[in-house]
């Protein structure tokens, strides 16, 4: 019995101490997760012996408990989207980013470096995505072509960011993010056409596979998703460029495991390990020496050369941060109800 | 402290346990109370100085519309949930054979087991343009287009009605079971009808179980949340809709907190309507 009681006090206290070698990485649930653990945790974990353990959860759920646990952070990495990013900086959540520490960062391409605090991890575009088997003859080569007459009641958008359609009605009113006013009347006017607003991945896809709206303002890694299940969509980049969206890495300031952490972020930037997040997820590697299959590179919103960044829309994400509670409010007031 | 505490001291640690839970309540409204007098700033999570603007800033046509909106739904809600349970409850309750029992208990407490998201998505293969009622329709020939049923106020209160029925189903089901049958079975001797017995000594003697089932479905449907978010598709919004458009999408927690004290404001006076109008039909019911 003696025993058996030391060796329930051994493993007692063996098990946190197991627990917290382990680094702690903050990230969506779902596929996210899974894209991490199978690419950058896998070569972290090669390269250390290091495990890494997931805290999954929405943006804002993330950011809240962020918040909340400040300076004794629940993980020591941390997956967001760039300007929701610009909201941890401003709340001193995130480290300030030691670069000599992250020596594959030197082929990062200047799109993906934020902060001094937040740097890029993948990438994507929201571009146009349809159904041509239900769209017929209407083609598309331009964000224009979204207020074809013929589209109306068949278009879908995100609900949570409308940042993307105002940013280019701006555009094609003659203005650009910073005097999105200029695109006002332009959005207004594509209201008939749109159906529906969706409120997340999985309502997106749901909405194009079912054909309620064959028309979307499409993340591009959802639409490749719904391709590979059968789904026949067709992902194309208008001449305008698709509306550029980068992820973000950061690490949490207060985290006691740094050293491991910038091994994290280095082996993220690690060539093969971008060529693997391209494959598995269709997006965008963000260093420019990642060697990409070239089924894969050939990809609308899989950028290769820095010619190619700088072809999307980019929209400042520290600017897009302050923005977007005006951005979301005129589109609530204006555009959905 | 009530005189029953202090005879019978072993009833404060019954009480301890809600008193906390009430504590913790009390003091995540009054956070939702103080963010919706504080003013936003843009690109911070912490909130500014003391201000109204919140609340001036709800006095614009679309969110008085959406108001009205959301007492509608809750109000069709609440009445058709009645009309679709009431005769599943009486069925509950008078069926004797027990296989019949058990189907109508299942059929009723089978989307308590789902989540409110899995039985919405349910709903969007139902309702949806290639959906089941579609195309049995379209097959049928009985239509020649789709119904638009997804992205509808009546797309909304369908689903909202499988939400909400086994509430109003359990609330009518103890109301009917407390009525004596012999009073169905004097009016019977007396010449009444099947029917009439019915109108005239059950369904009033059920009264508070309808007002209960009512008055709890209008309540529930108010916070509904996942139902009009998907079904409704961005096209038929409700407060708590609008909670998540306008505040958390965006961080505007202090308009957030101050759409939730409005809501909460606009049930609080529904109900105490209500409870109003009902008083007289209180007085029914069996004795």
């Amino acid at each position: 019995m003696k025993r058996f009681l030391l060796a329930l006090f051994a493993l007692a206290i063996a098990v946190p101490a197991q627990a917290q070698d382990k680094l702690v990485v903050s990230i969506w649930g779902g596929s996210w997760r899974d894209l991490v653990a199978d690419t950058v945790a896998k070569k972290f974990t090669q390269e250390t012996g290091v495990a890494v353990d997931f805290i999954t959860g929405g943006t804002i759920d993330r950011l809240n408990k962020a918040k909340l646990a400040k300076d004794n952070p629940e993980s020591d990495i941390t997956f967001t989207t760039s300007h929701v990013g610009w909201l941890y900086v401003g709340s001193g959540l995130f480290e300030k980013l030691d670069m000599s520490k992250i020596p594959n960062a030197k082929n990062l391409v200047d799109e993906a470096r934020f902060s001094p605090y937040h740097l890029g991890s993948w990438a994507y575009v929201y571009t146009i995505g349809y159904r041509p088997d239900l769209t017929k003859d209407i083609s598309f080569s331009t964000w224009n072509d979204l207020w074809n007459p013929a589209l109306k009641g068949k278009i879908a958008a995100p609900d949570f960011d409308p940042s993307h359609l105002i940013v280019v009605s701006a555009i094609l009113s003659g203005g650009d993010a910073e005097h999105w006013q200029k695109g006002e009347e332009k959005l207004k006017a594509l209201k008939p056409n749109f159906k529906a607003f969706y409120t997340d991945d999985a309502n997106s896809q749901q909405l194009l596979a079912s054909g309620e709206t064959p028309v979307q303002d499409v993340l591009s890694m959802n639409a490749y998703y719904m391709i590979g299940q059968g789904v026949p969509i067709t992902v194309t980049i208008p001449k305008e460029g698709g509306v550029l969206g980068v992820d973000s890495v950061s690490i949490m300031s207060g985290s006691k495991k740094t050293d491991l952490a910038y091994k994290f972020i280095n082996a993220l930037y690690d060539p093969g390990v971008q060529a693997a997040i391209a494959k598995q997820k269709k997006g965008s590697p963000v260093v420019l020496d990642a060697k990409l299959d070239p089924d894969i590179a050939k990809l609308p919103g899989v950028f290769t050369s820095a010619a190619q960044w700088k072809q999307q829309i980019i929209i400042d994400p520290k600017l897009r941060a302050e923005k977007l509670p005006e951005w979301r409010k005129w589109f609530a007031e204006n555009i959905m109800n | 402290m009530p005189a029953i505490v202090k005879t019978q001291p072993f009833l404060r640690s019954f009480v301890a346990p809600a008193a906390l839970c009430a504590f913790g309540f009390l003091a995540a409204m009054a956070a939702v109370l103080q963010y919706s007098v504080r003013s936003f700033i843009p690109g911070s999570l912490e909130p500014g100085g003391f201000t109204l603007e919140n609340f001036v800033a709800l006095m614009k046509p679309l969110y008085a519309r959406v108001f009205i909106d959301t007492v509608w739904i809750c109000f069709l809600t609440a009445f058709f949930t009645l009309v679709v349970g009431y005769p599943l409850a009486y069925a509950l309750v008078r069926v004797q054979n027990k296989i019949a029992k058990s189907f109508i208990l299942i059929i009723v407490v089978t989307p308590l087991f789902l989540g409110e998201v899995v039985r919405t998505y349910s709903w969007i293969i139902v309702l949806g343009n290639n959906g089941f009622i579609n195309t049995v329709l379209l097959k049928l020939g009985v239509i020649a287009q789709p119904i638009q049923f997804m992205f509808t106020k009546f797309g909304v209160v369908i689903a909202l009605v499988h939400v909400t029925m086994p509430v109003m189903v359990v609330m009518l089901a103890a109301a009917l079971s407390h009525i004596d049958r012999n009073y169905q079975r004097a009016a019977e001797s007396l010449g009444a009808g099947p029917i009439r017995a019915f109108m005239t000594v059950t369904l009033p003697l059920s009264m508070p179980g309808i007002i209960a089932g009512v008055t709890t479905a209008f309540a529930w449907t108010f916070s509904a949340f996942a139902t009009p978010q998907l079904i409704g598709g961005g096209r038929v919004n409700m407060i708590s809709n609008l909670v998540y458009q306008l505040g958390f999408a965006s961080f505007d927690f202090p308009f957030a907190a101050s759409l939730c004290v409005s809501g909460l404001a606009l049930t609080l006076v529904i109900l105490s309507l209500i409870r109003l109008a009902v008083r007289p039909l209180e007085k029914i019911g069996p004795h």
